[in-house]
């Protein structure tokens, strides 16, 4: 799936996809459940969160 | 310039030309101010016929973003970076608005220029309003850059 592809799913900017995947934006819950959709998988899968680390995602890796 | 934003774009064109128009703008009071023309007159030609320019240079850029890049709606990030940049520019104009109006009631004891020329604390206010703008567009294109 191209970061394109899934921007248009999700309904955010191409350039927002971005921001998230190099951790540059933490995602709304709705959003981030909706990325989780668009590749099937639950949201904890896409998304998780490290004690003194920004949120993290592998949005990259399922891409 | 493909891997920005619409918004990105916007907010640079808009930066530049505000940028070069605004120096301008207080290079042309400067001298008026320094020959003893700085007039209502004088100065409503100038701010009337630069904004006329910046907002056609506005207008050109941004049909041309918009003609040569892929149409975005904004999203939840445009909004929330809209809104900080916004906010963080909106302490520094009170800031500013208030910084003058105390020089001017402190400068007034001492018969500071300021304090007795309607035309300077015009453009005293017009330069807040811009160092405003400024820093809400630069603000902006770094939360873009650099995340929020």
């Amino acid at each position: 799936m191209t970061q394109q592809a899934l921007a248009d799913a999700v309904g955010v900017s191409r350039q927002t996809i971005i921001a998230i995947e190099q951790g540059r934006y933490s995602p709304s819950l709705e959003v981030a459940l909706k990325i989780a959709q668009a590749f099937g998988e639950p949201v904890e899968q896409v998304f998780w969160f490290t004690e003194g680390v920004d949120s993290q995602t592998m949005i990259g890796n399922l891409q | 310039m493909s891997s920005l934003s619409f918004h990105e774009k916007s907010a640079i064109g808009t930066l530049v030309a505000l940028w070069f128009i605004g120096i301008f703008y207080f290079h042309s009071v400067w001298d008026l101010w320094q020959a003893g023309q700085l007039h209502p007159a004088s100065m409503t030609g100038l701010a009337t016929g630069l904004t006329i320019l910046l907002v056609i240079v506005l207008v050109g850029y941004h049909i041309l973003i918009a003609a040569t890049a892929r149409p975005q709606q904004e999203d939840e990030r445009d909004r929330i970076i809209a809104w900080r940049a916004g906010n963080i520019s909106g302490v520094v104009l009170g800031v500013a608005v208030i910084g003058i109006v105390v020089h001017i009631l402190i400068g007034g004891f001492f018969g500071n220029a300021l304090a007795e020329s309607p035309m300077l604390i015009a453009n005293a206010l017009i330069a807040a309003v811009l160092l405003a703008t400024v820093v809400e567009l630069v603000l902006t294109l770094v939360f873009y850059r650099r995340g929020l």
